[in-house]
């Protein structure tokens, strides 16, 4: 098949790798770079629209004369900020694919009990570092919103007193989190679920992981346990 | 304290003022660019310039930190979104409250800025949600502090 004068294909093909190897690289470095540059750049705008959604809720809520608009407002505005406090976090750290578990619930139980100007709320964290998919950083973040909002708000009425523990540890292939509170007890029988509770059952769902929300007596404790597939 | 709000994002601007003034502080402007940020910050001497890295004339908060600390002496605080592309030396700033903020956050690192600037000591760790520069940590003995988890 070879034509007299011509160098067979496959030394043709030799010779252009060799001389188009260095150029190569550089091309692959440039993309490489582009990419990047890209990635930080959509990533720098996600952060800077989470925060004028975030801003733009508590501008409304501000602005609602209705107590029980502002207090809707303001709920879906505490749900806006459970999202952003997780990706406040993501690409600050090594791996742009995982999420620190622990750190981030350090930051979640801060801004949501300081938030809440109950300084009279003692709270104690016992926190075994666990990295999870970034995908999961969302629907787990706004799961423990709930859990954690529920405790302040149903466990601790009326300036009632009292202390909330927040367990994670590692349990063979799941992680168990668990959000403990001190306070007036169960109050989940009868009337319809809340969109509280309908957003915990669906998150649980979607993220494969069984929430048990059960009498300590005294208060109440939610345990949430989740598959640990091949994460370490 | 006096506070200048340097924001090319006009919404997350008229928020902030709100939380300026709920912490107890004077919000005593605002504005867009690096050129009108240096005026205001000439003119109006505030304690404190919350300043976004990205304005309406471009990446020139970092520049506007540097330039309102040497020629006003203003402290200038950054918001942004990547707090990893901030200069190791702050460029004079206190320090950063990373977006995106909550209103938890942003109040509390403004409190605790408020007493940091006023006692020229820090009253304790910093808050979640704000980063100190090294240079600012070590002027208000946040070192000295006895570390928790």
């Amino acid at each position: 098949m070879t034509t007299p004068g011509f160098l067979p294909p496959l030394t043709r093909r030799r010779v252009a790798s060799r001389e188009g190897e260095a150029a190569g690289r550089g091309d692959l470095e440039r993309a490489l770079a582009e990419k990047t540059a890209l990635l930080h750049e959509v990533d720098h705008r996600v952060k800077n629209n989470l925060q004028l959604v975030s801003s733009l809720l508590l501008l409304q809520a501000r602005h609602a004369a209705d107590p029980v608009v502002r207090q809707a407002l303001r709920a879906a505005q505490a749900r806006i900020n459970a999202v952003a406090i997780v990706h406040r976090r993501l690409f600050q750290g090594e791996d742009p694919e995982r999420f620190d578990v622990a750190a981030f619930l350090r930051d979640m139980v801060e801004d949501v009990i300081g938030g809440s100007g109950r300084t009279d709320i003692r709270v104690t964290l016992d926190l075994e570092r666990t990295d999870l998919p970034t995908a999961q950083a969302a629907p787990l973040a706004l799961l423990i919103s709930e859990l954690l909002g529920n405790a302040i708000l149903h466990g601790f009425p009326d300036g009632r007193e009292g202390a909330i523990t927040v367990t994670a540890a590692r349990e063979g292939d799941q992680l168990r989190i668990e959000i403990a509170d001190n306070g007036v007890g169960v109050p989940t029988t009868g009337s319809t679920p809340g969109i509280g509770q309908t957003i915990v059952k669906h998150l649980c769902s979607q993220l494969r992981a069984d929430c048990q929300v059960a009498d300590a007596g005294p208060g109440v404790r939610a345990t949430v346990r989740l598959p640990l597939d091949g994460v370490h | 304290m006096n506070v200048l709000i340097v924001e090319d994002e006009i919404l997350l601007a008229m928020e902030l003022s709100f939380l300026i003034e709920e912490v107890g502080c004077v919000d005593v402007g605002h504005a867009m660019s690096s050129a009108d940020a240096l005026a205001m910050a000439a003119d109006l001497r505030p304690d404190l310039a919350l300043v976004d890295v990205h304005l309406q004339d471009g990446p020139t908060g970092i520049d506007l930190a540097r330039h309102i600390a040497s020629d006003c002496g203003v402290v200038a605080l950054f918001m942004t979104a990547n707090v990893k592309r901030l200069p190791a030396d702050f460029a004079g700033a206190c320090g950063v409250v990373g977006k995106p903020y909550s209103e938890h956050g942003m109040k509390a690192a403004l409190r605790y800025l408020d007493i940091c600037l006023r006692d020229g000591r820090a009253p304790g760790l910093a808050p979640a949600g704000l980063q100190l520069a090294p240079a600012w940590a070590e002027r208000w003995g946040v070192g000295d502090l006895p570390r928790i988890a």
